[in-house]
C-alpha cells in the first residue's frame, strides 16, 4: 500500500497532466476546454469562497447517512437470507427484481415522496448502496465453513450465539467487500441525485456537489468548475476507501 | 476433571442397531452409510474405530456427536437418548475446524466463554482454565497467534485444548492426526495419551471415541478397537488391546502389538483394496479371495 502512494505512483498522473495542458494550449482561444492551470485556479477560488467545502460536506453527510441506512437494512436482511433458507427463497426474487432498476430511475418516486431536499438524495444513495451490501452479506454467510459451525455446536453453543460469534465474523471479510463497493456506488448516485433533486434550491453549496456541477453546466457553463467537482469527489471517495481499509485491518487482523 | 461414573460397568455410550441412510442429492438414490451398528462404549475407555475409506466411521461419530440423526436405531449417553449436539460430547475434526479469526487463546476460550457453563465461570476462573489447557497441550507462548500462523501439529494441539477447555465428558475425535506429517503424528499420539491422562486411574479418564484409518495408531492408543467394513458400513469385530498402560514407544515393538496389527489388517484388507479402486487411486495391495 505504501508503494501506491509513493513517488512512483505520481509519475503517470504528472505525465497525463502535462499532456492535458499541452492539448488545451493547442485548442482555439475561445474554446471552453478546461486545462489544468484553469482548473487549478478555479479550485483555488471555489475553496477560498467556501462553496466547494460546503458542497462536499453536504454530499458527504448525505452519502454517509444513506450508506448507514443501507448497511443496517442490507446486513440484517442479508444475514437472515444467508442463514435461513425460507428467508432466501422468499426474499431473493424481490431483491433480484429490484436490482436491475437503476437508482436514478427511482428519482421521480423519491421526489414525490420526499420532495427535492436531503431526504430524497439520501433515499437514492441508500437504495444504490443496498444491493452490493446485501449480495455480499448473503454470499459471506453462505460460504461460512460448515465444520466451524459444527465445532461450535459440539461445544454446546446456542444458535443465536453461533450467529454472533461464528457466522458474522466469518462473513465479515465479504461484508467489507460489499461495503467498499457500496460506498463507491453511493458516490456515483449522490452526484446524479443531487443534479436532479436539488435543481431548484439555488446556487451555493447547499445543494451538494452534484448540484454545484449542475449549476456549472446549466447556468454558468464553467467546465473548469465541473472538473474541480469531479476531482473533489474522486479525492473524497479515495479517502473514505482508505478509512475502510484501515478499519478492515483493525477489525480483521487475521485476514492479513 | 473426573468423569462421573454412574454405575461401574454401565456403558457411557450405547449404539443399538443404528443405521443411517443418505439421500444422494441429484439422483434421489438412497445410500446406506451405516447398517445395524451395535456397540457399547464404557466410561474412561479409549475406543478406536478403524476401517477403510468410506466405511461410514465418520458417520458413526457424527451421530454420536448429535450432528447427524440415525435413520433407525438408538444412541444413548448415560441412558439418555442423544438428540442434537451437546457440550458433554466434544469433538475434534480432521481439519481442526479452528476459528480463523480467533487467536489460539481465543479459540480455547470459546467453549468456556460461550458454552453452557459460561455463566458459572468468573473471568479469572475462565482465564485460569484457558491457561491450564494451553500449558497442557504445550502451546504456551503461542497464545496470541492466529491459526494460520501455527503449524499443523500446533493447530491440532490448539483444537485439542479448545475441546478440553470446554470440559466434555466424552471426547469424539475424527482422524485428528490425519493431516499432520508422519513424525509429528507419532509424537502427537504419545502427547494425546498424556493429555488424556493415561497415567491416572480409569475413573479419572474421559471416554474417548477415536476414528482413524491407521491400524497401528488405533492399537497404540486404544483399550479396544472396533473394526468396520464398508458398503454398507457394518461393525465387523471388536478387539481388546491387552497392551500395558502407560503406553510408551517400546509398546510398538512388542509381539502382541504386531500380532494385533496383522489381525486387524486381515479384517480390513479386502475392503481397503476395493475402496482404493473405487476412489480411483492406485491399488496398493492385491485383493484377497477367500
Amino acid at each position: 500500500m505504501r508503494a501506491r502512494f509513493g513517488l512512483k505512483g505520481f509519475l503517470l498522473p504528472c505525465v497525463l497532466l502535462i499532456v492535458w495542458q499541452l492539448w488545451g494550449i493547442a485548442q482555439p482561444a475561445q474554446s471552453a476546454a478546461p486545462v489544468p492551470t484553469h482548473v487549478f485556479e478555479s479550485a483555488r477560488q471555489l475553496i477560498a469562497s467556501g462553496d466547494l467545502p460546503l458542497a462536499i460536506f453536504q454530499s458527504i453527510q448525505r452519502v454517509l447517512l444513506g450508506f448507514l441506512i443501507a448497511a443496517i437494512v442490507a446486513i440484517s436482511i442479508g444475514l437472515l437470507m444467508g442463514h435461513f433458507r425460507f428467508a432466501d427463497r422468499n426474499l431473493d426474487p424481490i431483491v433480484e427484481s429490484f436490482r436491475p432498476v437503476a437508482p436514478i430511475a427511482l428519482l421521480p418516486l423519491a421526489i414525490l415522496w420526499f420532495g427535492t431536499g436531503t431526504p430524497a438524495a439520501v433515499f437514492i444513495v441508500a437504495y444504490a448502496a443496498f444491493f452490493p451490501l446485501i449480495i455480499n452479506t448473503i454470499f459471506g454467510v453462505k460460504q461460512v465453513d460448515g465444520l466451524v459451525i459444527q465445532a461450535a455446536r459440539t461445544m454446546g453453543v446456542g444458535r443465536f450465539r453461533i450467529l454472533q460469534t461464528v457466522i458474522i465474523p466469518s462473513a465479515l471479510p465479504s461484508i467489507f467487500v460489499g461495503a467498499r463497493l457500496a460506498m463507491g456506488i453511493a458516490w456515483t448516485s449522490i452526484v446524479a441525485a443531487e443534479m436532479a433533486v436539488g435543481a431548484k434550491s439555488g446556487g451555493g453549496g447547499t445543494g451538494g456537489i452534484g448540484q454545484m456541477m449542475f449549476i456549472f453546466y446549466a447556468y454558468s457553463v464553467k467546465l473548469d468548475g465541473i472538473v474541480v467537482c469531479m476531482i473533489a469527489v474522486g479525492i473524497v471517495a479515495l479517502l473514505i476507501d482508505l478509512c475502510f481499509r484501515i478499519l478492515q485491518r483493525k477489525v480483521m487482523p487475521w485476514a492479513h | 476433571m473426573g468423569t462421573l461414573v454412574e454405575q461401574p460397568g454401565y456403558p457411557k455410550l450405547q449404539l443399538a442397531h443404528v443405521s443411517k441412510q443418505f439421500n444422494v442429492p441429484r439422483s434421489g438414490e438412497q445410500v446406506r452409510a451405516v447398517t445395524d451398528f451395535t456397540l457399547d462404549v464404557y466410561p474412561g475407555e479409549f475406543l478406536s474405530i478403524v476401517g477403510p475409506s468410506g466405511c461410514g466411521k465418520s458417520t458413526v461419530l457424527n451421530m454420536l456427536a448429535g450432528l447427524d440423526e440415525p435413520t433407525s436405531g438408538q444412541i444413548t449417553m448415560d441412558g439418555q437418548q442423544v438428540d442434537g449436539p451437546s457440550a458433554e460430547r466434544g469433538m475434534v475434526f480432521q481439519n481442526y475446524a479452528l476459528f480463523p479469526w480467533r487467536t489460539a487463546w481465543e479459540n480455547i476460550e470459546f467453549g468456556p466463554r460461550y458454552g453452557p457453563r459460561a455463566r458459572k465461570l468468573s473471568t479469572q476462573e475462565r482465564r485460569a482454565q484457558v491457561q491450564r489447557y494451553l500449558d497442557l497441550v504445550g502451546l504456551t507462548g503461542s497464545e496470541h497467534k492466529y491459526p494460520h500462523e501455527l503449524s499443523g501439529g500446533m493447530q491440532q494441539r490448539c483444537a485439542l485444548a479448545r475441546l478440553l477447555a470446554n470440559e466434555p465428558e466424552v471426547l469424539l475425535m475424527d482422524e485428528p492426526l490425519g493431516a499432520v506429517d508422519a513424525q509429528t503424528r507419532v509424537i502427537l499420539q504419545e502427547e494425546l495419551l498424556r493429555i488424556w491422562g493415561q497415567e491416572s486411574a480409569v475413573h479419572d479418564r474421559r471416554t474417548v471415541v477415536f476414528i482413524t484409518h491407521d491400524i497401528d495408531e488405533a492399537i497404540f492408543l486404544s483399550d479396544r478397537v472396533a473394526v468396520m467394513s464398508s458398503r454398507p458400513g457394518r461393525l465387523k469385530q471388536v478387539l481388546d488391546i491387552a497392551l500395558p498402560r502407560p503406553r510408551v514407544d517400546a509398546v510398538r515393538a512388542m509381539d502382541e502389538f504386531y500380532r494385533l496389527s496383522r489381525e486387524i489388517w486381515q479384517l480390513i484388507r479386502e475392503d481397503a483394496y476395493r475402496a482404493s479402486i473405487s476412489q480411483g487411486t492406485e491399488p496398493m495391495v492385491a485383493p484377497v479371495h477367500s
